[in-house]
């Protein structure tokens, strides 16, 4: 009896012990309604240091570490202080971040944090950046800026009108607040048809315009070097990654990147293209030259590292792509050293007599940007760092380095980096053990293309000097053939667009212009291979089944919803830069 | 195997009062005692975090924001229901979806007994192992891995096994983009499921198969069985119980098919056939925030399943076998 009757009490104590381990982590039940969100009015707490208007004031600068969730890059998780630029900025304010990096898609991650109500304290959620509006994560930074943000003010100010939202609050810092004189980039970034160059050094470097052209000159090669397993033209089709294939027609009609439409110059209407002749023409040329061996078919089965790698092992010829996108890839083929595998972007057009528009036109991108989170615990550090990082002195560190080690000044003050400096950058390991890999992009900054008060670049990669100095000896003499001295001289100079990027205007989640977004994205993915693939006497059949298909979707709603927001982009802009 | 061991509650010389109903039931509570306080953490767990969660079945209701409380949301009543529903690819993506689950419900069952009963025939004890352990091993790879191994082995370039020795063996004579036809992706995913899963599931199998008396094979033997009948006579009806119970209770998460083989292997082509009940819902409901879309074609799933589950039973129950309750 008293063996059972002990044996008894123990369980008693285990349960009761259980118990009260489960009770701890109810808290956060199924409830999502539950969460706490604290009341987006309130403003920065009351401050601790000097209020005084110079210099921001006597910043407390206890050691302290925030987290930051950037969705904008997928780099391994690192703690800023590791890193040589973070430590200095610590070294300046005490502050530290924990740098965290989304793996896999970024909607269900921001997804989970907004059911949670549980935010890192300082969050940059690229493409999910209208759901973190819609449900008020970030907090209203202008009192904050007012009080504790003297070069916030000075860098953002211009452009304030563009970052208010609804209503009149600033919710976040976009990246790309112009300083200065803008100077563009002097390599391709953005969107163009890469060619290989062993393409164009077999027949002389020819001067290639039309669609036609580029792939014929594709076609000579291949056949002049049949057994060596070519590729002509490939595509990237995976995810959200789907511009490789859907928005050559509204380049090669001579129009720059807007997205899902072409905006007319005079009457600023948005027009959906993907159901117009432009993308007729351009699905029956790819049908065309597959129908000749030359495309890549798995171009709609691959994801996007087996596409990198693909282009990488340098077998392909060609392919249409944003060079951020393919920036991978290209890297890995300058590595090898073999300036022939290398690639060429070329302003690939219709015809003769269209003028291209692949370069972007200097822009405000208002849709992205780093915010502070109602989970931050304390906002007021957290603007101080973002205010310190916008001197001129810090913005110097971190797009250039540390003098002596990543970059040189010359008699006159211009800023230079030696051979030596560019082929150790080149490594991506040190890229990011000196921080540029963290902090180049996705912070308070200087937009790219800004010019410091000496007339320097703010990026490096647009100085003049630095461009140069890095370009190999292929590309050097390619550009030399061409009768130019950098890549984006082949390209025609962008016309003024106030509204652009049409991108990146948000458009309402759940809408009928957001469902129509994904639907018609449906529709175009399951056609375009079908059209691409098909024999050609089949061509004209499928396409009329697509347009049947397109046609039922809202598509009225869509252009009239872009047309308005265009038309409310322009009146802030031209109306806000008094010129 | 009954799945409550019913103990007498007579006691001998106490035949006039039977006790009856509730004080049946406690009579017997008092004797199990043990066994329900063991079982008591979980019961509150299921509870706690199951049943109570239920209420935010009210976010199917609602155009739901997740920084307003819950009586600030607008209700919407059906309407997200409609749009499930009333959305023509809807019936494609159920039929998608019972396709592969009936698909891997079948080939799993069969599949997995099937090499339980032979690894069971085995008698090399050492063999049977290293058999079991490289057939359980896949179970353990995720499925973002395993997608990848298998796109690459179906690619039609140099990484392409598959098309490389069905050519070998001259049974095609180009290489078939497999990822690229929509109706293959079924076979695909039925394939790829038996392959990562089938070590994993035979274990339960084994382990029923070592309670079946053996005596029984031994007069089966004697009676004249061969290999082939004893298996058929002996161990087949020996496993029936568990293949009902594993029935059933699979059948009621016969709609959960995942989502993971179907959004990495998944592409524009064979969207017809591999986009599933969850990935609609992924890119309706979770992409665009619209959680409220989310919740509601989880209730239908839940409805769903619950009728499949009852009917499963019923019918066990009929047939005269075992039953989950």
């Amino acid at each position: 009896m008293v063996k059972s009757k002990f044996g008894l009490l123990a369980l008693a104590v285990a349960v009761t012990a259980a118990l009260a381990g489960c009770g701890g982590g109810n808290s956060n039940g199924g409830s999502a309604s539950g969460s706490p969100s604290a009341s987006p009015g309130a403003s920065g707490p009351s401050s601790s240091a000097s209020a005084s208007g110079s210099a921001s004031p006597a910043a407390d600068k206890t050691p302290v570490t925030f987290t930051y969730f950037n969705a904008n890059s997928q780099v391994p998780d690192i703690d800023s202080d590791k890193t040589e630029i973070g430590k200095a900025l610590e070294e300046q304010t005490g502050v530290n971040f924990k740098l965290q990096f989304p793996v896999g898609d970024v909607n269900t991650k921001i997804g989970t944090m907004i059911a949670s109500g549980d935010y890192p304290d300082v969050l940059a959620p690229d493409t999910a950046i209208d759901k973190i509006l819609d449900a008020k994560a970030f907090i209203p930074l202008n009192d904050l800026i007012d009080k504790y943000g003297p070069n916030i003010k000075r860098v953002y100010g211009p452009y304030y009108n563009l970052m208010k939202q609804a209503d009149g609050n600033i919710y976040f810092l976009p990246f790309s607040a112009v300083v200065g004189d803008y100077i563009p980039n002097p390599t391709i970034d953005q969107g163009a048809f890469w060619i290989q160059r062993r393409v164009l050094k077999e027949f002389g470097y020819p001067k290639i315009k039309t669609l036609d052209e580029y792939f014929d000159l594709i076609k000579k090669y291949v056949d002049a070097h049949k057994s060596e397993g070519l590729t002509g033209f490939t595509s990237l089709t995976y995810d959200w990654r789907t511009m490789g294939i859907f928005n050559p027609p509204m380049h090669l009609a001579g129009y720059p990147n807007d997205g899902d439409v072409i905006v007319d110059m005079q009457t600023h209407k948005a027009n959906v293209y993907a159901d117009d002749d432009v993308t007729k023409r351009w699905l029956k040329k790819l049908n065309e030259i597959n129908n000749e061996g030359l495309y890549d078919q798995s171009s709609f089965v691959n994801n996007y590292d087996q596409y990198l790698a693909k282009i990488s092992s340098g077998k392909v010829l060609g392919f249409f792509d944003y060079g951020w996108e393919v920036n991978q890839a290209l890297q890995n083929i300058k590595k090898t050293g073999n300036d022939d595998l290398d690639y060429m972007p070329l302003p690939i057009v219709f015809d003769d007599t269209i003028k291209d528009q692949y370069l972007d036109p200097a822009s405000f991108v208002d849709n992205r940007g780093i915010g502070i989170t109602t989970s931050a615990k304390d906002p007021v550090r957290i603007i101080q760092f973002f205010d310190n990082m916008l001197t001129e002195e810090n913005q110097i560190m971190i797009q250039w380095g540390f003098k002596g080690e990543t970059y040189e000044v010359d008699d006159k003050g211009r800023f230079y980096r030696t051979p030596e400096q560019i082929e150790m950058l080149k490594d991506n390991a040190k890229q990011e053990s000196i921080g540029f890999t963290y902090f180049n992009y996705s912070w308070p900054m200087y937009g790219q293309g800004s010019t410091l008060s000496d007339g320097n670049s703010l990026s490096a990669g647009r100085q003049p000097e630095v461009a140069q100095a890095s370009f190999t000896e292929g590309d050097k003499l390619i550009l030399s053939k061409y009768g130019v001295q950098t890549f984006s001289e082949l390209f025609a100079k962008p016309d003024d667009r106030p509204w652009y990027p049409a991108w990146s205007i948000s458009i309402e989640q759940g809408s009928p212009a957001a469902i129509f977004q994904q639907k018609s994205k449906d529709v175009k993915l399951k056609y375009f291979p079908k059209l691409v693939l098909a024999k050609p006497d089949q061509f004209d059949t499928i396409w009329n089944e697509y347009l049947n298909e397109f046609h039922k979707l809202d598509v009225k709603a869509f252009e009239d919803t872009l047309t308005q927001s265009i038309a409310a982009k322009i009146a802030k802009v031209t109306g806000n830069s008094g010129s | 195997m009954r799945s409550d061991a019913s103990v007498a509650a007579d006691v001998p010389g106490a035949a006039a009062a039977r006790p009856s109903g509730i004080r049946l039931f406690v009579r017997r509570a008092m004797k199990q005692k043990s066994l329900l306080f063991m079982s008591l953490p979980f019961v509150l767990w299921i509870f706690v975090f199951k049943y109570v969660p239920l209420w935010g079945w009210t976010i199917a209701f609602q155009h739901y924001r997740p920084n307003l409380g819950m009586f600030e949301q607008e209700w919407v009543g059906w309407s997200q229901f409609k749009f499930l529903f009333a959305d023509d690819s809807f019936l494609r993506v159920i039929r998608n979806t019972f396709a592969m689950a009936v698909i891997k419900l079948v080939l799993g069952f069969v599949t997995a007994i099937t090499l339980a009963v032979l690894l069971n025939e085995l008698r090399i004890a050492a063999f049977k192992r290293t058999v079991q352990t490289i057939s359980y091993l896949p179970h353990f790879i995720s499925w973002v891995v395993a997608a990848n191994i298998i796109s690459t082995a179906l690619s039609i370039d140099d990484g392409g096994i598959v098309n490389k020795v069905l050519m070998w063996l001259h049974l095609i004579d180009k290489p078939i983009m497999w990822l690229g036809v929509g109706h293959y992706f079924w076979g695909i995913l039925g394939i790829s499921e038996v392959w990562k899963d089938v070590g994993w599931n035979t274990i339960v199998y084994l382990a029923a198969m070592t309670m079946i008396d053996p005596s029984q094979y031994e007069a089966a033997e004697i009676d004249g069985a061969g290999r082939f009948q004893r298996i058929v006579r002996v161990t087949l009806p020996g496993l029936r119980p568990v293949i009902v119970i594993l029935l059933i209770m699979n059948l009621g998460s016969i709609l959960e098919t995942g989502f993971e083989p179907q959004y990495l292997m998944g592409n524009g082509m064979n969207a017809e056939y591999s986009e599933n009940l969850e990935i609609f819902v992924l890119k309706y409901g979770i992409s665009m925030g619209n959680f409220s879309l989310a919740t509601a074609a989880g209730i239908f799933k839940t409805v769903i399943s619950f009728v499949l589950l009852f009917s499963a039973n019923h019918l066990a129950r009929r047939v005269g076998d075992e039953r989950l309750f």
